[in-house]
């Protein structure tokens, strides 16, 4: 049976850098409700990284996701200086030296991936939503998250795309193929999607407008929850569903402000932001020994 | 030092039961921080304050709205439990909508030997709110009387104002010790001290007060104070909360809600009519934002405590669909802000999601030490 669901899990390195010859190398390592990603730099610069689905055992995934990120380029995790654990499994990274919120990391990291201009970090992770704003250096200010229910998540939106089989990385595209833009879906709940596309598949809708109520709802969430902090230019968006172009775009038209567009993976933002502070810390540490 | 008051705190009711077995006097349950206790004092009646047990439930659904607040569904879930079947009375005084529906509900189907609903006026700005409610103490009085069959005197009332004086003086006393740099004892405890208040015989709450009070200039129980917060809010009673932010880096060195310095902050100044004495008390106490209009005096207040107990950051909270708190937090949180005092504001319910509740704490502490995570 197909997957519909199931986005690209996959690994890098940057075969043009040697790390043996950098000074600090540390790493983060996000585990997140949905996704895992380990992020190694080597003095402040991204060398390798791996994302993939997390498991039921967090240190398991935390593990796997590091050990990817690491294959084929002769590092060990004796050669890692500081490993920062970050996400909604940060205290169970048990070869991380100190863990800190994924609140923290996704502005960090959105400062690297997007440049010191930012200052209104959305991140749109599997099971929740959050609004970060921050300075010059990525240092948080003031942030928001979802209450406690996951609709309108990366999670919600897997399902979604499982309901009308078409793959996770095609439903974007797919609901801006529609003539006019239908009225958003009632309810953005995931246990409630399954009644709610199949009513309007029953009514005749093609899978792309029920896509496009579906991204417009979601849309519509966040921007009530970006509408609280306050949307200050640059604008970001991290984690996975910032790959979604039928969101971002709905929700770049309701606040009319563009996002900054991405030149990395915007899932690793959390883990990149936390082999940041790794490397902060790492700094840290040598100048006291 | 604080096990009594956090035995008395976690066993309330069998506190109360052993109180009533001991004395034989009546237990009277109440609903919100405005009922005069006392009076109830003075005529032998232990008043203890209704609260809930923090457990998912499902007895209230038939009873009150799904968007009344968490709180109000969960004390009356006590009710219709059993679990305060040991009251001979109940009661209420006017605070919102949600507590008294809570209130009614419980009389119609627990009913009690004895329930009274004391109207507390909302308007207590009004100079006319002070001859008001001294006439409904008046009534309240004699219905006590006639429900114990004790006639109350001035020199009852004036033993049970002492009384309830001296339990507010105490307190404030250790409130003051948490203004130093290092506070000798947590938020939890000073939350755990103040709910026992509020289901304990004042007179031995008083001599357990004193006792602590002893020992605490001196208490080093050596955890790092961290960040100073202040919790400000709706009804809040949950120790578990407070103790999960202070297990984070932090600790609470005052709050602003009715489980704390609301309750216990203004004292009853004597005059000739005493019952005058007893509602100008009410009247002029800390309000809460139910009774905090037109002016916000609140807010001036807030700013008051977080300067003199030396408060880096604020979480803001509030039950669940609390219209009054709803009303203000925009408010305070702005004017604490101006303050250059940082905010978290989290919403409960009866059951706190800890897991997502300690991401939000925790992103709010790295804010204050988020320094030290740079270069």
């Amino acid at each position: 049976m197909t997957e519909y669901w199931r986005w690209k899990e996959y690994r890098w390195h940057d075969e043009e850098v040697d790390w043996r010859a950098g000074e600090l190398v540390t790493a983060g390592v996000d585990v997140g409700s949905v996704s895992s990603q380990a992020v190694v730099m080597v003095d402040g610069e991204l060398y390798a990284f791996s994302s993939m689905r997390t498991g039921s055992d967090s240190p398991e995934s935390a593990r796997k996701a590091m050990d990817w990120a690491m294959e084929g380029t002769g590092l060990t995790l004796d050669d890692v200086g500081f490993v920062v654990g970050t996400g909604y499994g940060r205290v169970n990274v048990p070869f991380s030296d100190k863990a800190i919120t994924e609140i923290a990391c996704h502005a960090r990291g959105a400062n690297y991936m997007y440049g010191p201009g930012v200052r209104t970090v959305l991140d749109m992770g599997g099971q929740d939503c959050k609004v970060i704003r921050c300075d010059e250096r990525g240092k948080v200010s003031a942030f928001v998250m979802n209450d406690k229910c996951a609709a309108g998540t990366g999670r919600g939106m897997e399902v979604f795309a499982d309901l009308l089989a078409i793959p996770i990385e095609e439903v974007g595209e797919l609901s801006l193929q529609v003539e006019e833009e239908p009225p958003p879906v009632s309810c953005t709940c995931v246990v409630f999607a399954k009644s709610e596309a199949t009513a309007l598949l029953r009514e005749g809708w093609p899978k792309s407008k029920v896509l496009a109520a579906y991204c417009s709802a979601m849309a519509h969430r966040v921007v009530t929850l970006l509408e609280q902090v306050g949307v200050e230019e640059e604008f970001a968006i991290t984690g996975g569903i910032a790959k979604n172009i039928g969101i971002v775009r709905r929700l770049e038209d309701e606040i009319g402000v563009k996002a900054q567009s991405a030149k990395y993976d915007t899932q690793i933002a959390g883990g990149l932001g936390g082999a940041l502070f790794a490397q902060s810390l790492l700094k840290k540490k040598l100048n006291a020994n | 030092m604080f096990e009594q008051l956090r035995e008395w705190e976690r066993n309330r009711h069998d506190y109360a039961k052993a109180w009533k077995q001991r004395t034989g006097g009546k237990v009277l349950g109440y609903f919100c921080t405005y009922v005069p206790e006392e009076i109830l004092h003075a005529a032998g009646v232990l008043p203890v304050r209704i609260l809930g047990s923090h457990e998912p439930q499902d007895v209230t659904e038939p009873h009150i709205f799904g968007m009344y607040c968490p709180f109000c569904r969960d004390c009356l879930a006590q009710g219709l439990k059993g679990r305060y079947d040991y009251l001979d009375g109940i009661m209420i005084a006017q605070s919102c909508l949600h507590i008294r529906q809570a209130y009614t509900s419980w009389e119609k189907h627990r009913p009690r030997e004895f329930s009274y609903y004391l109207p507390m006026p909302n308007h207590v700005q009004s100079l006319r709110a002070l001859p008001y409610l001294t006439g409904e103490l008046v009534q309240f009085k004699a219905a006590v009387e006639e429900w114990t069959g004790k006639t109350i005197a001035n020199a009852d009332l004036d033993k049970a104002i002492e009384v309830y004086n001296e339990n507010r003086r105490l307190m404030h006393a250790v409130y003051e010790l948490r203004k130093g740099e290092e506070p000798p004892l947590t938020g939890e405890e000073a939350m755990e001290m103040v709910i026992a208040s509020q289901m304990t015989d004042k007179t031995e709450h008083n001599e357990e007060l004193r006792k602590v009070l002893a020992g605490l200039p001196t208490r080093k129980d050596g955890r790092d104070t961290g960040v100073r917060l202040m919790i400000i809010g709706s009804e809040d009673d949950d120790t578990e909360f407070i103790n999960m932010v202070e297990s984070c880096g932090a600790t609470f060195v005052v709050d602003e809600h009715c489980t704390g310095t609301r309750y216990f902050w203004n004292e009853v100044e004597p005059r000739h009519d005493r019952l005058e004495a007893i509602a100008a008390r009410y009247i002029d106490r800390v309000p809460c934002p139910s009774k905090d209009w037109v002016e916000r005096t609140r807010i001036q207040h807030i700013l008051e405590l977080a300067r003199e107990w030396k408060v880096d950051g604020a979480i803001v909270m509030q039950q669940k669909f609390c219209d009054p708190h709803e009303l203000d937090t925009p408010a305070i949180r702005k004017a604490l802000e101006d303050a250059g005092i940082k905010t978290l504001f989290l919403e409960f319910d009866v059951t706190v999601p800890i897991g997502q509740f300690k991401v939000r704490v925790e992103a709010f502490l790295e804010m204050f030490a988020e320094e030290d995570l740079f270069d």
